[in-house]
């Protein structure tokens, strides 16, 4: 090995060590325990291989397979609702706050960017109490519209939904800011070139600004996603995963059976098959925005 | 005077003693529990006493909310900077044991608990015979019915029957002012299990027997089918019973601000009704559980919590824990007699269970709204402690729910239950 290369290995070492440790080394470690039995208060020695079984009982017909696969569910039912909210509200919040023109543009922008530096745990409380079906000022407000009372957390049927908007309520401002910093990277030449051909507002937006905004778009869907597969605190807190499983989303169902239950092996099963999940679903959304860009 | 009284003044005598001796050397015992902040408050005070007798060991209270209790444990025990003391249910003992989380008394605190506790709470505590941590606090159920509601209804008296159960419920239902009849409770297992358990046991059947599950048992269906007539006739609203992981939420809200008339609970309950309902705490009454056309009179299920000993943590934290959970839980630590313990219990609403605890509370035992659990103690059933019974109270719980938001049937809700739980139940037997 040439002193170079030497030197290269050497200054990579640390920081390949470090991942190779904290990131590897566990996900390496998941992947195993998911083909074993393992209570997850004993030591990694007692795990026993089963090959495929903790899969087959998660896709299976039995109580743990249907838990799972309504975990799923709703894990993703979660992610598409909360992206096809996040997206469209923070363009349109980002659009606003970027009008030059527009008085109290930073004191919107400091408003809804401190949504998000919130902690979740005190968005969920406050959330539960403004959500109360009898008392919460949330039905008291529709009431004197005429609309309600709403069950909110308190039905599965609205449950999901109700996370969801908790959800959105506090992520849409850090989008917004990644909007706004997508809007100021498009040239104003090209909006002034449109312009003169006498391309107007819907136009603009629909021919100018969207399709040059499609990268910053595609970067917050995926974290959008990301931080959507991995809700926890407002189930935790809230709703327990109630009623009737409506809110019971992967990671807390994964914490329920791997740690409360310790049953590692399952639950390890069910974090392979939810990173397998969430690395397909980006894979795919990256894909189709490379052949969208060849087109 | 019987030896068994004598051996239990003897052995709590002699722990006492012990637990003065001071220590040779600086040891932290960190105790974990889900109590609310004014009784921590209260542990902390207890804590404070006892380290004065014994200047080099420290308690160290944690608390987290109910939901994140066994989390906490099963994430935390064994580990560096891990809980040494920890409240459990005992629904989780036997799996804890299994995997060796917790430790084995030492032969003085075995005899302790196995002298100084009924047979039937110190067999709670214990996992083939082996004793595994401190009893406190037994919990039974009973009807907690609203008397001013009932009076507005024009009924006179609680109902002792299913039959009586069910025209109260749809006597006190007004949905003009959105009042119902009955609550159930969703989104908190024991919440939704154990008065669900109480009615069956109060109809001559079981939840497990022999370690079989009897969920599709005729005397189940029946319970199930209650549950159904209750939702369908609008005498119970499911949404009115949603429950957090702190077991406040909806279900307290609209019990204490009355609009529901009866509901089925345990008696801890009575702090937060207290915090709750304020001077109206004195329109609550309790009880006893109504009894089913199969039943023989009126049954509770009853469950206990006890102290337990982290078994990965050093040999001078378990030698201190366990002297401290000996003074904590004996007869010279509280007042008049009873145990700093059964003094904390007792603050909540709390049945001790400690012989000469029950004894040393007894005036304060026969107040109005504890009588009714007290006198449900004799004739309670223990829940069943089994290894998977976490799986199956939250299964059973999913099939509950889904009678009371009409996404099963009682028929089938009976039949899925049933299947659900002997697969759980072997499973977690092999």
């Amino acid at each position: 090995m040439t002193g170079f290369r030497k030197s290269i290995v050497v200054m990579l070492a640390p920081s390949l060590g470090l991942i190779a440790v904290f990131i590897l080394v566990p996900i390496t470690l998941t992947i195993w325990l998911a083909f074993t039995k393992w209570s997850s208060q004993t030591p990694f020695a007692t795990a026993t291989f089963i090959g495929l079984d903790n899969f087959r009982e998660i896709f299976g017909p039995g109580s743990v397979g249907r838990d799972f696969k309504g975990a799923l569910a709703n894990t993703a039912l979660y992610s598409l609702m909360s992206i096809a909210l996040i997206l469209p509200l923070s363009v349109l919040f980002g659009m606003l706050i970027h009008q030059a023109e527009l008085k109290g543009a930073n004191l919107l922008r400091t408003i809804l960017f401190a949504t998000y530096m919130v902690p979740m745990i005190a968005v969920a409380l406050v959330f539960s109490k403004l959500y109360s079906p009898s008392e919460g000022p949330i039905n008291q407000i529709l009431g004197w519209v005429g609309i309600g009372p709403l069950p909110w957390l308190s039905s599965p049927d609205t449950a999901l939904v109700s996370v969801v908007l908790l959800n959105v309520w506090q992520q849409v401002g850090y989008f917004t800011i990644l909007i706004i910093a997508g809007l100021t990277q498009i040239p104003q030449s090209i909006y002034e070139a449109a312009r003169m051909d006498g391309a107007r507002g819907p136009a603009l937006f629909g021919f100018i600004t969207l399709p040059l905004l499609k990268r910053t778009l595609l970067f917050s869907a995926v974290i959008a996603l990301i931080n959507a597969v991995q809700v926890f605190e407002p189930v935790a807190l809230v709703t327990q995963g109630g009623p009737v499983g409506s809110t019971n989303v992967m990671t807390y169902h994964i914490r329920r059976v791997g740690i409360e239950r310790a049953q590692g092996g399952l639950g390890s099963a069910m974090s392979v098959t939810l990173l397998l999940a969430l690395v397909v679903t980006v894979t795919a959304v990256f894909a189709l925005a490379r052949r969208e860009e060849r087109r | 005077m019987t030896i068994r009284p004598l051996m239990g003044l003897f052995l709590g005598s002699a722990l006492a003693a012990f637990s003065s001796v001071a220590w040779a050397e600086d040891v932290t015992v960190s105790f974990l529990t889900h109590w609310p902040p004014e009784t921590v408050a209260k542990l902390e005070a207890a804590a404070a006493t006892y380290a004065k007798d014994h200047p080099g060991v420290k308690i160290d209270v944690r608390a987290v909310p109910f939901g994140d209790l066994l989390t906490t444990l099963r994430s935390q025990a064994g580990q560096a900077g891990g809980p040494t003391i920890t409240g459990i249910y005992d629904l989780w003992l036997p799996e804890l044991a299994r995997d060796k989380l917790v430790n084995a008394a030492p032969a003085a605190n075995s005899a302790d608990v196995s002298t100084n506790w009924p047979k039937g709470v110190a067999t709670a505590a214990s996992v083939g015979g082996t004793v595994y941590g401190y009893p406190n606090e037994i919990d039974v159920y009973a009807l907690n019915y609203n008397k001013k509601l009932f009076e507005e209804a024009g009924i006179k008296e609680a109902p002792k029957t299913w039959d009586e159960f069910y025209a109260a419920a749809e006597k006190l239902t007004n949905k003009d002012k959105g009042q119902q009849g009955f609550g159930m409770i969703n989104s908190w297992a024991a919440g939704v299990v154990h008065p669900f358990a109480s009615l069956l046991a109060s109809n001559g059947g079981a939840l497990v027997v022999d370690g079989k599950p009897q969920l599709d048992s005729d005397n189940a269906k029946a319970t199930f089918d209650l549950y159904e007539k209750l939702i369908k006739s609008g005498a119970s609203v499911a949404t009115m019973g949603t429950a957090d992981a702190n077991t406040t939420g909806p279900f307290l809200d609209n019990f204490v601000s009355g609009k529901t008339g009866m509901i089925i609970m345990a008696n801890w309950w009575e702090s937060a009704l207290k915090a709750g309902m304020g001077e109206r705490f004195a329109d609550i009454a309790t009880a006893p559980i109504p009894v089913g056309p199969k039943g023989d009179g009126p049954h509770s299920i009853s469950y206990s919590w006890m102290t337990v000993v982290s078994d990965g943590a050093s040999d001078a934290e378990k030698k201190a824990a366990w002297d401290f959970l000996a003074w904590f839980n004996g007869p010279t630590s509280g007042e008049n007699g009873a145990s700093a313990m059964g003094d904390l219990l007792q603050s909540m609403g709390i049945l001790p269970s400690r012989t000469s605890d029950v004894a040393a509370f007894s005036e304060r035992l026969k107040t109005p709204f504890l009588a009714g659990y007290v006198s449900a103690l004799s004739e309670a059933r223990p829940f069943p402690t089994v290894l998977g019974g976490q799986e199956f109270t939250e299964s059973l719980q999913g099939h509950i729910e889904a009678v009371q938001f009409g996404k099963e049937t009682a028929a089938e809700a009976a039949a899925a239950a049933q299947a659900d739980a002997v697969a759980i139940l072997e499973k977690a037997s092999q």
